[in-house]
């Protein structure tokens, strides 16, 4: 015989925590942190040309004033090599100072700078 | 001439070239100035003596022997002369500002956006120079003008 007020109800439904957040969302989590990584990842390529680009030219505003003070330098060594040479040979019948080994035209820079 | 290696700083004497400048060239003072502040006021340069520096260029090009652009070089160099004489007079303390800043970060613009923004905008006010950065991309802010850009330094 049944007991009284009838049997207990059949425990069928299945006792499952929370196990977090589905796949799906995980996936799109993933997607969405990788999505905004190579964002920044190509507007920081985008950048990184910009600063190169202002690199070069601030590189290139300031060749003129030093090339200028370095050509005054070059010249004025090369001025006082002609001197010492000339001082140097001057016992040498037919000696031209400062006459390049080379006959064809064009600037060959000084082979070696006496730094005095 | 002596082959010895007299330190200029600890003689008696003042220091006195000995193979100086033919006199028939005219005299011209060195800039002088060190690479942080000629970095912090390059694009300033370049705006303020563009033809100088062109015409200069354009000599150099026409021929590199160190002799035949001697007095555009000149002009290239007083040039650069006065604007720093300029900067100086009127934006000091942002000029150095800048180059110090530059000095302690590697001489990178990017980490000195502030201390740049301030000499910009007093050199903007007192001489009426801006910088540009010839062959940005149109319609985009500039790099220098940006506001929370990418890369910056890791300490703030």
């Amino acid at each position: 015989m049944p007991p009284a007020g009838g049997f207990e109800r059949v425990k069928y439904k299945r006792n499952l925590p929370l196990r977090g957040p589905s796949g799906v969302v995980i996936l799109a989590g993933v997607l969405g942190v990788c999505g905004y990584g190579f964002y920044r990842v190509g507007k920081g390529n985008l950048e990184k040309r910009e600063l190169g680009r202002e690199k070069a030219w601030s590189r290139i505003y300031l060749v003129p004033l030093l090339l200028a003070e370095g050509d005054r330098d070059t010249y004025r060594r090369e001025q006082a090599a002609v001197a010492r040479e000339k001082d140097i040979m001057a016992g040498v019948p037919g000696w031209e100072a400062g006459k390049k080994v080379y006959h064809k035209e064009g600037l060959r820079g000084p082979s070696r700078i006496v730094v005095l | 001439m002596s082959n010895t290696f007299h330190d200029p700083s600890t003689s008696d004497q003042p220091y006195k070239d000995p193979t100086p400048l033919p006199e028939s060239i005219p005299r011209v003072q060195e800039l002088g100035t060190t690479s942080a502040y000629l970095k912090s006021a390059a694009f300033f340069l370049g705006a303020h003596c563009k033809e100088f520096n062109e015409d200069f260029m354009l000599c150099k090009a026409e021929d590199r022997d160190p002799a035949h652009c001697l007095k555009e070089g000149r002009r290239v160099t007083r040039c650069a002369t006065d604007l720093i004489t300029k900067m100086r007079e009127n934006c000091l303390k942002d000029f150095d500002l800048h180059a110090a800043c530059l000095e302690k970060n590697n001489h990178e613009y990017y980490a000195c956006r502030k201390p740049e923004r301030s000499l910009n905008k007093c050199m903007f006010e007192k001489l009426g120079l801006t910088k540009t950065i010839p062959g940005s991309p149109e319609g985009k802010t500039p790099i220098h003008l940006v506001e929370k850009p990418v890369f910056t330094t890791i300490q703030k």
